[in-house]
């Protein structure tokens, strides 16, 4: 048993911090309030390797382990968790499964641009009826002369409009049940792609969501994932290792809240003491420090397991939801040691508030993470 | 085309070092870190061969476990690194440091030029530079803010109290940059990852002549603590007189 991490690990996780700061954290509040996707750092982000960090070096990867890559979004995320996010998303959902299932020229082609950061990925699963429950979406796919024509609407795209190419998820035969779904790799300039309603979020307002509205969309063959049939497969498989990448960044949100809360706290002087004096906020900040430690434990130990070739769907589940659920809880807190400053926009714990709530809806609500805990511990 | 060899101290991050119960600096949750204006030097040695050739590598004096700061250092693009590492280098002084590197840099190591930071995040001495020079009898040239090369030829310019003094110097020799030099680059993911791969060179206290001992022994280390006042004063002229009375008082003002 050994808690420490490599010298590399440390190191890219201590350039990730400066990157952030150097670049991100002037940015931060701004993107918060416009909603502006921050090109530009996601452009700084591909130059300096982190687009593609888990992917092997001849497509264009860094090929860290998936702890470090974990690492660097729980950095980058607590920073901006937007921009973590984007690089989450892309990293876990978009590239994830071309790596996995995809052929050499698929990875040549789609998954090299990517991993340079030139291309930005996104994830196209979830439909307006189609949520936790993706046996009822809508969408199809038909062959048709050497082409898939896909049709249907996809929602709540994270990178939507702002991607170069899309992983999405369509029926090739209803009939065959959870055997029915496929994967495609689809460009963004593939006819009948078109990028629907963009959306204003609650939080992590600088990551770019949109509806993708497929309507006799023709791709290539070629761009079938996998085989006809593995969608739903593959789908799961990119959630649970997408997962440890909401964890981290979910870590990362509570540990910056937390690290606002001790420096205000100590600021502070009310009845003549700094508030930090108080058991109450004492308390509280322990139970925050104690709560991040655990979660990052959790998400830790799911990439370990998943960077030695173990199971970890239970473990990744178990990391997103308490992971999730303490980030929210905490910067709650936040907020509230901050008091009446803390409602304030241009405060970051606001912002940090507001971030949090989403780590426990996306890529599989808490309910789902239970769903999957449960059924592995009970069986 | 020269070699450059740039100095560097790991030194604890003053962003994590906090305030014991006893009222001494308590370094147990301090991450290490290049120098700040170490880092200027390295950068400057990547920034001189990018523009005239060369090679490029560092050297530092240290711990054995420092062997993170060697890849940190590495990373940031030198081809080598020379790591002087011995249990018995904790707290060196300035005088003993510069001993260590001479004589390494003696076994030979070759350089045209050597770049130091100016002086150390932690003590900032400004010692190790000049004295290093001096041990190798060649020029030193403090305070640099932009350096040229023009064939064996250095010309630098120096940023003093008096101005801005430009000075040319036959290599080799010896510089300590101000952070006004450049703006060091942050390491790419590769550079990371690759710096673990370059090669090491390591020297220990056995491989050295001693040096002399410690002059100086530190006891002890405490907190620069700050008090505030806060006294309240209107805007009338009056209360402006007894705001400078007040500030004369306190010694503030003379």
């Amino acid at each position: 048993m050994d808690f420490r991490l490599s010298e590399e690990q440390e190191l890219v996780r201590q350039n990730m911090r400066e990157f952030a700061q150097k670049y991100v954290d002037p940015i931060a509040a701004e993107i918060d309030e416009s909603g502006r996707f921050p090109a530009e750092v996601v452009a700084k982000l591909g130059e300096m390797g982190y687009m593609g960090m888990p992917y092997p070096v001849q497509y264009g990867g860094a090929g860290t382990d998936y702890l470090t890559y974990a690492l660097a979004v729980e950095e980058l995320s607590k920073s901006c968790a937007a921009t973590g996010f984007t690089m989450s998303v892309h990293t876990s959902l978009a590239l994830g499964p071309i790596n996995n299932f995809g052929n050499d020229e698929q990875k040549k082609k789609f998954l090299t641009p990517l991993c340079q950061g030139k291309h930005l990925g996104a994830f196209a699963l979830t439909e307006p009826s189609a949520g936790t429950d993706v046996n009822a979406a809508t969408s199809t796919a038909v062959l048709e002369g050497g082409e898939y024509v896909l049709n249907g609407t996809k929602t709540f795209t994270s990178n939507g409009p702002v991607a170069d190419t899309f992983v999405t998820f369509a029926w090739t035969d209803k009939s065959a049940g959870a055997k029915g779904m496929s994967a495609f790799i689809v460009p963004k300039d593939a006819p009948g792609l078109r990028v629907g309603e963009h959306f204003m979020k609650m939080g992590i307002r600088a990551s770019q969501t949109s509806e993708i509205i497929f309507k006799d969309c023709r791709i290539p063959q070629a761009n079938l994932l996998g085989g006809e049939g593995q969608g739903l497969k593959i789908a799961m498989n990119c959630f649970d290792h997408g997962r440890i990448g909401i964890a981290a960044q979910a870590v990362g949100i509570a540990q910056a809240a937390m690290e606002e809360s001790i420096s205000y706290a100590k600021e502070r002087v009310q009845f003549g003491k700094p508030i930090s004096k108080n058991q109450a906020i004492q308390w509280w900040i322990a139970d925050m420090a104690t709560d991040i430690d655990c979660a990052r434990f959790l998400y830790m130990r799911a990439a370990w397991l998943k960077d030695q070739g173990l199971p970890f769907t239970k473990e990744a589940s178990m990391a997103k939801v308490f992971a999730a659920e303490m980030c929210m809880k905490h910067s709650i807190k936040a907020v509230q040691i901050h008091g009446g400053y803390g409602y304030i926009k241009g405060q970051k714990v606001e912002r940090l508030m507001r971030d949090a709530k989403i780590t426990e809806i996306y890529e599989g609500t808490s309910e789902a993470q239970r769903m999957v805990i449960a059924n592995n511990v009970l069986r | 085309m020269p070699d450059i060899l740039s100095c560097y101290k790991w030194v604890a991050d003053e962003a994590y070092i906090r305030s014991g119960s006893s009222g001494a600096l308590d370094l147990n949750m301090a991450d290490y870190k290049i120098s700040d204006y170490d880092k200027n030097a390295i950068e400057e040695a990547m920034l001189l061969t990018e523009k005239y050739g060369g090679n490029t590598a560092v050297i530092t004096v240290g711990l054995p476990d420092d062997t993170k700061g060697v890849k940190d250092a590495l990373s940031r693009g030198p081809e080598k690194a020379y790591f002087v590492n011995d249990p018995a280098f904790a707290d060196l002084e300035p005088e003993q440091t510069a001993t260590l590197l001479a004589a390494a840099i003696a076994s030979p190591i070759p350089y045209d030029i050597i770049i130091c930071g100016e002086g150390s995040s932690d003590l900032y001495a400004q010692q190790v530079g000049p004295r290093l020079a001096e041990k190798l009898g060649i020029p030193c040239l403090c305070y640099v803010q932009k350096v040229e090369l023009d064939g064996s030829q250095l010309v630098a310019e120096r940023k003093t109290d008096a101005g801005i003094e430009v000075v040319a110097v036959e290599l080799p020799v010896l510089l300590t940059v101000v952070p006004d030099i450049n703006m060091p680059r942050l390491p790419g993911l590769r550079d990371t990852l690759a710096a673990g791969k370059k090669p090491v060179t390591e020297f220990t206290a056995d491989d050295l002549p001693q040096g002399q001992a410690a002059l100086l022994q530190t006891t002890n280390s405490k907190v620069a603590s700050i008090t505030r006042s806060s006294r309240m004063f209107g805007t009338d002229a009056a209360s402006i007189g007894d705001l400078v009375q007040e500030l004369k008082n306190s010694g503030v003002i003379a």
